[in-house]
């Protein structure tokens, strides 16, 4: 049974994700951002980009295999960590989580729409009211 | 294991079976009924609202009872725990938080409803790299990995924290108190370094925080000092590597009622913690070691004029099997005097019973996320020792086994 569900867990977790990006509102000036900036902002402890805009972090679900993909590969960090550290900040009133959206084309609304805002999507769900972020 | 001939094993198996199925029924009815709930989002000024709902069923062997009377035949369901709280940042150097909690818990909780903390967050420095900060209100305790979120079921390694660590027994003088915290953050190649440095007023009342100091429920009362509280942390690669120092000092005074011998002594509280943590993928692996000092002056009763250190560490390991399944593997200590391991010295100058003075606790269980909102935990305790079990839940120590067993299921929705 473990064994089954483990094999389960591994075709899962090796699925290809689609070539994909951070994204951010258009409105932002940024183009770059350090990869110690980007790990800060999705942990929930840097709140401002730099012209002073505040910023509104948009993840999708912790299951969703784009998120597993963003979590490991742009953060270094498992997803479980990250909900961890969130659950500790949002519990012990010390912080707050990112807003969770329930797929790709929420997250293209979301972030298209609220100035700010950063997120992920694949290429081909982009379109003009998003720009890439690139990490240096 | 916790029914004696096989007839009644059949009994007490069939009637728990059938109180689990009904309890699980009317969980993920709770659940289906929440998922419907229209959680708002996009509210002004960041308002986010958050909150927990959690049921317990404990099932002890012996007289040695965990949350209410859990070795009774049908367990105990005296454990609850709800909790709600709203944080609001009109500014993203400002925020206010609030949780609100109900915890029933045996005799020591009884499941009031009160301000778990409640508190101004301002960040007077703001950079990409580093933050410092003031917090105002009421603020939660920053002592181990745990205890800032020790009543959140989804927070917790398992369903009954390390007790050698997390006390339940003086958790009032732990879980949170009232004043001011300092903090600052450094985020850097080689790893962030956070601070925070408190100078608060602990909620100290009520009859078990007397009898996990003083023994027994006292005819005068327990007034606290400033705490001072402190935490280190640093966190190498994101996390994987975490570690943390926490250290207090706690000054109580106790003002004895008029008939009392007892004179108006104090007790002077250091505890220590040292934490550290390992994530991988599959595997984490966690350990805290604490010290604990104790010193009792002027009560002008010998026995009460005490000096100690007490111990305590646990090791814990947890392999999550698939993204849904997880386990988990333990072993706790607790020694109430590390000079007194054993308990002996103890029981001869006083006539109790030596295993009141330790506890070694292997842990093993289960976690299944059912949903990302919905989890359902099963652990075993195996114990030797009752140091950490509450005396009010167990008021005749000459009742209680130093070797014993507990059993537990937990029901958790958050949102």
């Amino acid at each position: 049974m473990c064994l089954l569900l483990g094999l389960l867990y591994m075709t899962g977790s090796a699925r290809a994700v689609e070539p994909y990006e951070i994204v951010a509102n258009s409105g932002l000036n940024e183009k770059t951002l350090s990869k110690n900036a980007l790990r800060a902002i999705f942990g929930m402890r840097l709140h401002t980009w730099p012209d002073g805009t505040p910023i509104h972090v948009f993840v999708l679900p912790d299951e969703a295999p784009l998120h597993i993909a963003f979590s490991k590969e742009k953060l270094n960090v498992f997803p479980y960590q990250l909900r961890a550290a969130w659950d500790r900040l949002v519990f012990s009133g010390t912080g707050q989580a990112p807003e969770t959206v329930a797929s790709p084309e929420e997250m293209l609304a979301k972030v298209g729409s609220t100035p700010g805002a950063i997120g992920y999507l694949t290429r081909s769900r982009m379109d003009s009211t998003v720009n890439v972020l690139q990490v240096k | 294991m916790f029914c004696k001939s096989s007839n009644h094993i059949r009994r007490c198996l069939t009637r728990d079976v059938v109180r689990l199925v009904v309890v699980s029924a009317v969980l993920s009815n709770c659940v289906a009924y929440a998922q419907k709930l229209p959680i708002p989002q996009n509210l002004p000024n960041n308002l986010q609202i958050h909150g927990f709902a959690s049921q317990s069923w404990l099932k002890s062997t012996n007289n040695n009872n965990v949350f209410g009377k859990s070795s009774s035949d049908s367990g105990s369901f005296d454990f609850r725990e709800l909790g709600l709280n709203a944080s609001m940042r009109p500014k993203p150097n400002l925020q206010f938080s609030a949780q609100m909690i109900s915890r029933t818990a045996g005799k020591g909780s009884p499941g009031n409803i009160r301000l778990d903390y409640g508190f101004i967050d301002y960040a007077f420095l703001s950079g990409e790299d580093s933050k410092m900060g003031i917090r105002l209100g009421r603020m939660k305790n920053p002592l181990g990995f745990y205890n800032a979120t020790r009543d959140v079921p989804f927070t917790r390694p398992t369903i009954l924290l390390p007790q050698s660590i997390y006390f339940d027994r003086t958790r009032k003088l732990a879980i949170a108190a009232d004043g001011g915290h300092l903090y600052g953050e450094h985020r850097s190649d080689i790893g962030n370094l956070s601070v925070q440095f408190g100078a608060v007023r602990p909620l100290v009342r009520g009859a078990e925080t007397e009898v996990a100091l003083l023994g027994r429920e006292m005819p005068g009362h327990l007034s606290p000092d400033i705490l001072y509280i402190g935490q280190v942390n640093y966190e190498l690669d994101e996390g994987r590597l975490r570690f943390a120092f926490s250290g207090a000092q706690l000054n109580i005074n106790y003002d004895p009622a008029s008939s009392e011998r007892l004179g108006a002594g104090s007790i002077r509280f250091t505890p220590l913690i040292f934490s550290a943590q390992y994530n991988a993928e599959r595997w984490s692996f966690t350990s805290e070691y604490a010290l604990r000092h104790f010193e009792y002056k002027n009560f002008g009763s010998p026995p009460l004029d005490l000096n100690f250190w007490g111990e305590s560490y646990y090791i814990q390991g947890v392999y999550r099997i698939t993204p849904e399944w997880e386990a988990i593997a333990r072993y706790d200590v607790l020694y109430t005097n590390s000079d007194d391991r054993n308990g002996k010295k103890w029981a001869a100058a006083t006539g109790g019973d030596p295993h009141r003075r330790y506890a070694k606790d292997i842990t093993v269980g289960l976690r299944w996320n059912v949903t990302p909102e919905f989890m359902l935990r099963a652990e075993y305790h195996r114990v030797n020792g009752t140091a950490w079990l509450s005396t009010l839940d167990n008021p005749t120590s000459g009742d209680l086994s130093p070797h014993w067993n507990l059993f537990s299921i937990l029901g958790s929705y958050r949102f």
